[in-house]
């Protein structure tokens, strides 16, 4: 038989609760606190694990590579739709909580939601002859959502971290960013938009839609 | 000879023969870039219009795009070429767009565009395309003109943000029906919100109106919070005036009938239309001129697909296919970085003629 290829996230809470949610189905990691990428449940053979960073762990369960593991749904609904169509969602977990969010400086009294920035978007382009830029480290999904909502005069901005920062140093007018509490939104002087939740993220559990092994049905 | 090689030799000798007869009318042909600066295309139609062009990006890491539009580059060309007197130009050339599914569509295309002109250029445009199509029976003319809806927002009893909001997004069905909606139940703003950022005003009204705060100016924030708390909020009526204009999108009548029908529906409605009559009038002259046609539909909600569209829009159809497609565009070389300039122009799809 043909050992289940697994990923699980190699850092972090993600890490943590993966581990924990494995063990309470008796599938205890042998070499938690090792530096090996490579690991094993006690007394099941039926498992070659890795930890990988959990967009990673998205990648190589679409191409094949891994038939399972555990990341992010954020990261996946930001990939191509590719993606999407090769892997399947076995269960929404109880961890790894998150929102994506638009934030837009706390002072901006004036927009309280979508329709207000939406608004203020043509009054911006009217007035600096440019578009507003959103920094993200998801266009896609940023993108999608403010032309769901009627904001067409916006222009992407990516970044790879400090993304809050961004509307105070002149590279970006607001924001889309992942928030669990909104406390660090808040401490950078942002604030969320009332109806500006773009998705509600939470980790998963996915399988590739090739995998046809009933081994992981303990999760459902 | 192979079937792509006949439909080749079968467009280049209809386009000779087309391009002829605009060359009678006054048109001059010009031959337009086959690639665009993406950052006009996305000025114009905002960021989603990406997602229908082919986009590269050169060595310098310059976004650049296959033509999605002729009557774009058209536009971009008048700019260039810093012309300010009328100009009637032709023109034939494939136009690269991508559907909903990412896959390339090749429209030929050849148009006559008429920009700046002193007098009203509809009527010119229009014949000229008929003509083209002379020989052919049972055509089928559908026209509108998009000012009328402009107009009937703007005389409703409606805060002025929620005018522009339609005027915005007319083009975009889905989202404008979503409008719709919202307008219908008055849902707009938060007043337990607005009562927590009064407190923040007073904060905001004692720092220095020039600082820039996301790029926008203190001074800028307060007067739009005040301008829109002003506005009114709680007595506008969103629910009579969306059944106003859904029954005015559902008017379609024969041009010949156009004027009397939107008369009395202004009338019956109590609207105070701007430039109501200089409409009527238009519509009542069109319809001398080209004859007591029954087969010439005025429909309100013809055009609005066509972003650029500002005023009268008409398309020619034969058995279901759109043979050609017109309209003013009044705002697009503006938009495009020229000057406001009026504009009108129509383009005849060849693949739809072989």
């Amino acid at each position: 038989m043909n050992k289940i290829k697994l990923g699980l996230p190699s850092k972090g809470r993600l890490k943590d609760e993966s581990i924990k949610l494995f063990s309470s189905k008796n599938l205890n990691i042998q070499n938690t606190n090792s530096r090996n990428y490579f690991f094993n449940f006690e007394g099941n053979d039926n498992f070659d694990g890795i930890f990988l960073h959990a967009r990673e762990i998205i990648e190589r369960i679409s191409d094949g590579t891994l038939d399972a593991g555990i990341s992010g749904l954020d990261l996946l609904m930001e990939l191509p739709d590719e993606y999407q169509n090769n892997i399947k969602i076995l269960k929404k977990l109880d961890f790894g909580f998150a929102d994506l969010v638009v934030a837009v400086p706390n002072d901006w009294l004036d927009i309280q939601n979508i329709a207000d920035l939406e608004e203020v978007s043509f009054e911006f382009k009217e007035k600096y002859n440019r578009r507003m830029r959103v920094a993200t480290k998801y266009p896609k999904l940023t993108e999608e959502f403010l032309l769901s909502r009627g904001v067409i005069e916006f222009k992407i901005v990516g970044s790879l971290g400090a993304t809050e920062s961004y509307p105070f140093t002149g590279s970006a007018e607001l924001i889309t960013d992942i928030t669990s509490t909104g406390s660090t939104l808040k401490e950078n002087n942002l604030r969320i938009i009332s109806d500006g939740k773009i998705l509600k993220s939470s980790a998963c559990l996915l399988v590739s839609k090739k995998f046809k092994g009933k081994e992981l049905d303990i999760f459902r | 000879m192979s079937k792509a090689l006949i439909n080749k030799k079968n467009k280049e000798n209809i386009s000779k023969k087309i391009l002829n007869i605009f060359k009678k009318k006054g048109f001059d042909f010009i031959d337009l870039d086959i690639v665009i600066d993406t950052d006009l295309l996305t000025r114009r139609s905002g960021e989603g219009f990406k997602k229908y062009a082919l986009n590269f990006r050169d060595k310098s890491g310059k976004e650049i795009s296959l033509r999605p539009d002729l009557t774009i580059a058209t536009a971009i060309q008048y700019i260039q070429s810093k012309k300010t007197g009328t100009a009637k130009l032709s023109y034939f050339g494939s136009a690269f767009r991508l559907n909903k599914k990412g896959d390339l569509n090749v429209f030929d295309q050849i148009g006559c565009e008429i920009i700046n002109s002193k007098s009203s250029p509809e009527y010119l445009v229009l014949s000229t395309v008929l003509s083209v199509f002379k020989k052919f029976k049972k055509n089928k003319i559908t026209v509108n003109d998009l000012g009328l809806f402009q107009g009937l927002i703007n005389s409703l009893n409606l805060p002025q943000r929620w005018k522009l909001r339609l005027i915005r997004h007319y083009s975009r069905k889905e989202y404008f029906d979503e409008l719709l909606k919202r307008l219908d139940t008055n849902y707009d703003l938060d007043n337990e919100k607005i009562k927590i950022d009064y407190d923040r005003l007073e904060v905001l009204k004692k720092m220095d109106f020039n600082k820039m705060i996301g790029s926008r100016s203190v001074k800028e924030i307060i007067e739009r919070f005040e301008k829109k708390i002003k506005d009114p909020r709680d007595n506008f009526k969103g629910s009579q005036s969306v059944k106003i204009i859904k029954d005015f999108l559902k008017l379609n009548m024969p041009l010949s009938k156009s004027a009397n029908t939107i008369k009395k529906f202004v009338e019956k409605n109590n609207l105070k239309i701007k430039n109501i009559s200089q409409i009527l009038l238009k519509l009542n002259n069109l319809n001398k001129k080209l004859g007591l046609n029954k087969d010439i539909i005025f429909d309100t909600k013809f055009g609005r697909e066509t972003q650029y569209y500002t005023g009268f829009a008409f398309s020619v159809c034969r058995q279901n296919r759109e043979l050609a497609r017109g309209g003013e565009y009044n705002n697009l070389i503006k938009t495009l970085g020229g000057k406001q300039t009026p504009a009108f122009g129509a383009a005849i799809y060849l693949n739809q003629l072989i």
